[in-house]
């Protein structure tokens, strides 16, 4: 009798040992596809990362609460130590930026009086959704974060997302409730940014570090340590110039940044809502009847704005505004092009013309 | 019938309180935490938890569940899908293969096997996660990952056999 139950004990056994063989190599395989599958096919799991992600974020929500206060409590609690030292510094800053102050304010004045004079087109105002940031990607090869803001709130993908000290990164999806930021440390992060003074065009590279890289800077020489990178603006995705951090040069001579903001201890962030310049389709019809400069053509990456159709021609395909009186529409396009610092080329100044009232520039 | 149904009810619960544990510590890593200046690196709790129940109760806690749970982490941290399910599996794999030879050793023994584990299971995650992204990754970061996670295993095996001993009946 004991014989045959230990006979059937070990029948058991053996067959747990093969069903658990088979789930493990089953499960390992299906893990191997699924990694083959979503590096071909990325897209094919958005969805369920979206699903996955509005359903976890209420929770990351609650659970992230007493740890961000936590860490904002420690970061007080940090400063309680050097308390005089700072207050000596802040002091001594302070001096210092009041004599900024009267100098802006005059700037301020001159730039106001200039514009006027030039009739610029002034650039959109930048408003912004805030919100906190409930996780992190937490592993050390993709850099994200989830924010609990999400669609119903106006967050959309492409959006720029700052915090207090600067650019971190852009939101690559949304929930209804929740969105997720890729930050500019990843490696799948991409950003066109210029080089202050110098103006240096680059593109900065994520590569899963602390200090993303410079990559393919249009002039290497003019750059040095300390000179601040900031979005160029440049193909259309970003507003110019928000701030991103510090060019530092490596050992080996090639550049990478140093950015304002610790992005392992944000807590809080703005997504930006920057109306850009619309697209216009780039159809060769159009370039005769809206502006005869043939160097705006392919330009198509950094749009000026909507030139109202002079003629009801039916170019205007993939541009959603409504084609309302031709003559007088220009100032009340609210998508203007930014015209910030030296970021856009000049080259697009005729066409940024659209109001046939005025011409006398173009003659 | 009511006993069996109870049975059943029983083996679920049973079964689900590991689960349920191992996808709180994945939350947990995802929170942010900013244990590490610069760069977000949190310790993986998920593998601890797969490393913890593999050790002491696979019964409740077959392969399936670890790769939901790292299917889990998969979805919500935005990475390649099936790098934690691949990981955590193989973790899970060394851990019930060499169950026989770590119980019953003290504790420092397990922890020093946690060690050995996690290690194996950072390399084959920057291995994996290097051809995926087809870029030589800086393993750094998985070292950094390693070692709070070794650092932190003895407070979350204690909170893990708290939750054994208070909610599970022992085998």
């Amino acid at each position: 009798m004991r014989h045959r139950f230990r006979h059937a004990d070990r029948i058991t056994r053996s067959f747990r040992m093969l069903s658990y063989r088979f789930s493990m190599s089953v499960l390992l395989i299906l893990s191997c596809a699924l990694l083959l599958f979503g590096r071909a096919e990325a897209y094919v799991f958005d969805d369920a990362r979206t699903k996955t992600m509005e359903f976890v974020t209420p929770l990351l929500d609650w659970m992230s609460t007493p740890v961000t206060l936590f860490r904002d409590w420690l970061g007080n609690f940090d400063d309680y130590f050097d308390v005089y030292e700072k207050n000596r510094l802040l002091r001594a800053e302070n001096t210092r930026l009041k004599a900024w102050k009267t100098r802006a304010l005059q700037l301020e004045q001159v730039t106001a009086r200039y514009k006027d004079l030039l009739d610029v087109q002034l650039e959109p105002d930048i408003t912004y959704i805030s919100g906190r940031v409930v996780s992190d990607s937490g592993g050390p090869f993709v850099h994200t974060l989830i924010i609990n803001t999400g669609r119903k709130q106006g967050v959309n993908e492409g959006q720029a997302v700052v915090d207090s000290q600067g650019f971190i990164g852009r939101v690559v999806g949304t929930g209804a409730h929740a969105a997720r930021i890729l930050l500019i440390s990843d490696l799948n992060s991409r950003v066109p940014v210029m080089i202050e003074p110098s103006q240096a065009r680059a593109v900065m590279t994520g590569d899963n570090t602390s200090r993303p890289k410079l990559e393919f800077v249009s002039d290497n020489a003019a750059l040095k340590t300390g000179d601040r990178v900031v979005t160029s603006g440049a193909g259309g995705m970003l507003p110019p110039a928000l701030p991103i951090g510090l060019a530092v040069k490596m050992d080996d001579g090639n550049f990478r940044v140093q950015p304002f903001s610790d992005q392992a201890r944000v807590s809080y962030v703005r997504v930006l809502q920057y109306e850009f310049p619309k697209e216009i389709a780039p159809s060769t019809d159009e370039a005769p009847a809206a502006a005869p400069n043939p160097a705006v053509t392919p330009l198509t990456t950094t749009p000026p704005p909507p030139a109202p159709p002079v003629s009801p021609a039916p170019v205007q395909t993939r541009n959603p505004i409504p084609p309302a009186p031709p003559s007088s529409a220009a100032p009340s396009a609210p998508p203007a092009r930014p015209q910030i610092s030296t970021g856009v080329p000049v080259e697009i100044r005729p066409l940024a013309e659209p109001d046939d009232t005025g011409g006398d520039e173009d003659g | 019938m009511d006993r069996s149904i109870a049975r059943a009810l029983g083996a679920f619960y049973q079964v689900s309180i590991p689960f349920v544990v191992a996808l709180f510590c994945v939350l947990l890593t995802m929170l942010p935490l900013g244990l590490s200046p610069g760069i977000v690196i949190a310790p993986t709790f998920g593998l601890m938890a797969v490393f913890y129940w593999g050790l002491y109760r696979p019964d409740l806690m077959p392969p399936m569940i670890v790769f939901l749970v790292g299917l889990f982490q998969d979805l919500i941290s935005g990475g390649p899908l099936g790098l934690w399910a691949l990981v955590y599996l193989a973790v899970y794999g060394v851990v019930v293969s060499q169950r026989l030879f770590f119980i019953g050793k003290a504790f420092l023994a397990i922890w020093f096997g946690f060690g050995v584990t996690i290690l194996i299971g950072g390399m084959i995650a920057w291995v994996v996660s290097s051809l995926y992204f087809g870029a030589l990754l800086s393993p750094v970061s998985v070292l950094v990952q390693a070692l709070l996670s070794f650092i932190l295993y003895p407070v979350a095996a204690r909170i893990f056999a708290f939750v054994q001993q208070q909610l599970l009946v022992q085998a």
